[in-house]
């Protein structure tokens, strides 16, 4: 018996569309929270990150 | 609140050796670009047996990725990290130990690819040796990387960070994946995979490299440097957070639009061309973010050099990701699959995306870290001005090139016949661009040049010691606490809170494997199904293994890298089937360790040349091609008629062969007998019709050997064959070895 044999028996379709969902899932909660009201001044922050080479823009 | 301050500095002197490596590299990468180039109009410049077009090709490719794009992603990834981590890398031994790895395995694609050692896997041509040191080379950097990250000074992951992360877990999975094989020796082996599923693989691997080595480390550094070279933040940090995670999500299943119409399955095809059609948004997104970080600051483009770079470089990014998603739709690849449309394609990306992008970020770097004023700022207008019309003359030349090839090949007469059946002349009408693109490469090349000048005087002016400004920083507490901490709130203010983004972001690690094994299992569920589903793969029992000769033959075939111009894939279109025959079935190449299917035909395809010719039409052909084709462009082998056959190599190809499960029966005890035997008799043959003596031991035999079997197994299938034991009887070479076909086949 090969392992073609017995991964075609186990019938594991079903997994890709439960990976699909949790794929979407993660992705919609990423734009939420990119565009969620509220935010602006913490992106603001890590925005001028590149300008400044020496002082934090987000210590702590 | 933590009062106490590090005092640290950033090493910029591994930024210095990057910097030159990638403009030393970067020019021999052209160099070699410009004499293939040459090449093709000019087929007297191939220079047997070392210094022909496919052997050459594989050595530009893997210059201007790995070598060219790669060590300037690393000289900003370590300029950048550094400063957006505030904080040096953690060790200057790994740094060091990366950058000398690296030049090292360069230098070792320089010294094996030319000699014909090769895996013949386009992007992944490298043997097994130079993958191991590839590996090691890699995770010392990604150690580094990701050990300066936890000790970074700098709470929050700015976005080009993130775009190295990414680039850093799926450059490494994708290399290992694909390289996977079975050692035959110092210098060969074979990949584990075969046919359908090899195809597969590589090109999963092969669209990647462009995705996570030429796109998103140099998103990574746009993200960066453009802000420096504009002296303004990125016009939204929220598209480029979309940007970056949309990318991650999307590029992994773009792969198949490489094998469009192929033995592939149609299901996994589709698959490839929706992602990629998917991917023009997020790529037109970044390239808007990028376009708009130099808003109000456009009257500085007219005079700054750098940003002139910057700005034509994503605008080839642009470019290149709204023609790419477009290639990828099946109707439209299907003109353009095997045509120099692609090598346009490609080169508006790499001469446009990565080379601008590099010149940009280079010209930017080096007053800075040479600390003296840039030698010459006319120089550097010329580079930009001489470089856009290098590009422009190439790509134009062979856009048109590639849509000229195209049509022509897939032209009916009024009869009902093809136009041109006769491939050279398909050849033959593109030599005048051909030309042209040469004059584009030189002028590409000569802007290459005088950057090398400027950087060279601009570092000569430079200081007698480097001042080395000492940073002060206070470290990250080891937990974070908000400053303005909602006391109260429901699920929403919890939910849209920076508390747990910001307790995930102080587990880098962490996140890097959970990417890492996202990575891997979205892989694994597109790639396995035609591993694992055997409807996907039917088997033909007339299909059998090579002979031990032939085996030679393809290993001959491999060396010489014919895959570079000859495919060996018939598509199900009537203008492929009329020309070479009937389509290609993915149960013809499942003995195929690795696949030779090919990505462009400078030369007709092969996947059914068997029996087409006599084989006395092979040895002369190989001996000179403008003898039996007056017009043809390829290079001449000579040689092949006096090198001698490695009879005792044979066996051991032949049992990694088999230890990969290729049924090889009998040859498994015998192969150097089987093979002398197959190789008289053939030799006979072209000696009866009239050609050289004694050939019995010569490499041409083999490659012969080997051309005559192509496309013929499945013609011996009767109709409803039983399933043969895989174990052939001992008289197998001698039944299989290609009789001559009657002359007079086309």
């Amino acid at each position: 018996m090969k392992l073609s044999d017995i991964m075609g028996a186990a019938n594991l379709s079903v997994y890709a569309e439960i990976a699909m969902i949790l794929f979407i899932a993660a992705f919609v909660v990423i734009v939420i929270k990119t565009f969620a009201p509220g935010r602006q001044k913490t992106f603001d922050a890590a925005s001028r990150m590149p300008l400044d080479d020496e002082h934090p823009q987000t210590p702590r | 609140m933590n009062a106490r301050l590090d005092s640290f500095s950033y090493d910029d002197d591994i930024v210095r050796k990057f910097l030159w490596a990638t403009m030393i590299w970067g020019l021999v990468g052209f160099l070699v670009g410009l004499i293939i180039a040459v090449q093709l109009p000019y087929p007297s410049a191939n220079i047997a047996p070392y210094l022909t077009f496919g052997r050459l090709r594989p050595l530009h490719t893997n210059a201007v990725i790995f070598a060219f794009a790669g060590n300037a992603w690393f000289t900003g990834a370590y300029y950048s990290t550094q400063r957006l981590l505030k904080a040096r890398m953690w060790s200057d031994g790994l740094s060091k130990f990366h950058f000398w790895g690296w030049q090292a395995i360069i230098v070792s694609a320089a010294l094996t690819l030319p000699f014909g050692i090769t895996q013949s896997k386009e992007y992944a041509e490298l043997e097994w040796p130079i993958d191991i040191a590839i590996a090691v080379v890699w995770v010392a950097f990604a150690i580094n990387f990701f050990v300066t990250l936890t000790k970074r000074r700098e709470r929050h992951i700015y976005v080009a960070i993130w775009f190295y992360i990414a680039s850093i877990i799926t450059v490494a999975i994708l290399h290992i994946f694909n390289n996977l094989s079975v050692p035959a020796g110092m210098w060969k082996s074979y990949s584990i995979y075969a046919g359908v599923q090899d195809a597969f693989m590589q090109w999963w691997y092969g669209h990647n490299a462009v995705a996570f080595f030429l796109t998103t480390p140099f998103l990574g550094l746009m993200y960066y440097f453009m802000p420096k070279a504009a002296d303004r933040p990125v016009f939204s940090y929220k598209l480029s957070i979309l940007h970056f995670w949309t990318l991650v999500f999307l590029y992994i299943w773009a792969g198949p639009h490489h094998l469009h119409y192929t033995a592939l399955p149609d299901w996994a095809s589709t698959l490839g061309m929706l992602f990629s059609v998917m991917l023009w948004m997020p790529s037109w997104g970044g390239m808007v973010n990028g376009l708009l970080t130099l808003r109000g600051a456009w009257h500085k483009v007219t005079e700054d050099p750098i940003l002139k770079f910057f700005v034509v470089a994503v605008t080839a990014y642009g470019m290149s990701t709204f023609e790419g998603p477009m290639l990828s739709i099946k109707s439209v690849n299907a003109l353009a699959h095997y045509t120099d449309w692609i090598i346009a394609h490609v080169h508006t990306g790499a001469l446009g995306w990565n080379g601008f992008l590099t010149f940009g970020m280079v010209y930017w770097l080096v007053p800075r870290l040479f600390q003296t004023e840039m030698y010459s700022k006319k120089l550097v207008n010329l580079h930009f001005w001489l470089a856009t019309f290098g590009i422009l003359l190439y790509v134009v030349a062979i856009y048109s090139a590639g849509a000229t090839q195209g049509l022509m090949w897939r032209a009916f007469d009024e009869t009902g016949r093809l136009q041109y059946p006769d491939f050279v002349e398909t050849v033959m009408r593109l030599m005048p661009m051909y030309w042209v693109r040469v004059v584009g490469g030189l002028l590409y090349i000569s802007g290459m040049v005088l950057g090398i000048y400027n950087i060279f005087k601009t570092w000569a002016n430079r200081p007698a010691a480097y001042v080395v400004p000492v940073i002060q920083a206070a470290p990250l507490e080891p937990n974070y606490t908000d400053a303005h901490a909602a006391a109260s709130g429901g699920l929403w203010a919890r939910f849209s809170s920076a508390r747990w983004h910001r307790r995930w972001e102080g587990m880098p690690l962490f996140f890097s494997v959970m990417t890492a094994v996202a990575v891997i299992v979205a892989s694994l569920f597109e790639i396995i199904p035609t591993f694992l589903i055997k409807s996907n793969v039917p088997t033909i029992a007339s299909v059998k293994p090579y002979t031990p000769l032939e085996l030679a033959g393809r290993d001959i075939y491999q060396r010489e890298g014919c895959f570079n111009c000859h495919s060996q894939m018939i598509r199900p279109l009537t203008y492929e089937t009329e020309r070479y025959g009937d389509y290609s079935k993915p149960g013809e190449s499942v003995y195929d360790h690795p696949f030779l299917w090919g990505s462009r035909r400078i030369g007709p395809d092969l996947a059914r040349v068997g029996g087409k010719y006599p084989d006395l039409w092979h040895v002369r052909h190989m001996y000179n091609p403008r003898e039996v084709t007056q017009k043809s462009i390829m290079p001449a082998y000579p040689k092949l008629q006096t090198n001698l056959i490695d009879f005792p190599t044979i066996q051991k190809h032949v049992d990694a062969m088999a230890m990969l499960g290729v049924p090889y029966g009998d040859a498994i005890n015998r192969a150097p007998e089987m093979a002398k035997a197959q190789a008289a008799q053939i030799a006979a043959s072209i000696e009866a019709a009239g050609g050289p003596k004694g050939l019995a031991d010569k490499e041409i035999v083999a490659l012969t050997a080997y051309l005559q079997r192509l496309g013929r197994d499945i013609k011996n299938a009767p109709a409803g064959t039983v399933q043969q034991p895989p174990a052939a009887p001992a008289a197998k070479p001698v039944a299989l070895a290609a009789p001559s076909a009657p002359p007079g086949g086309r």
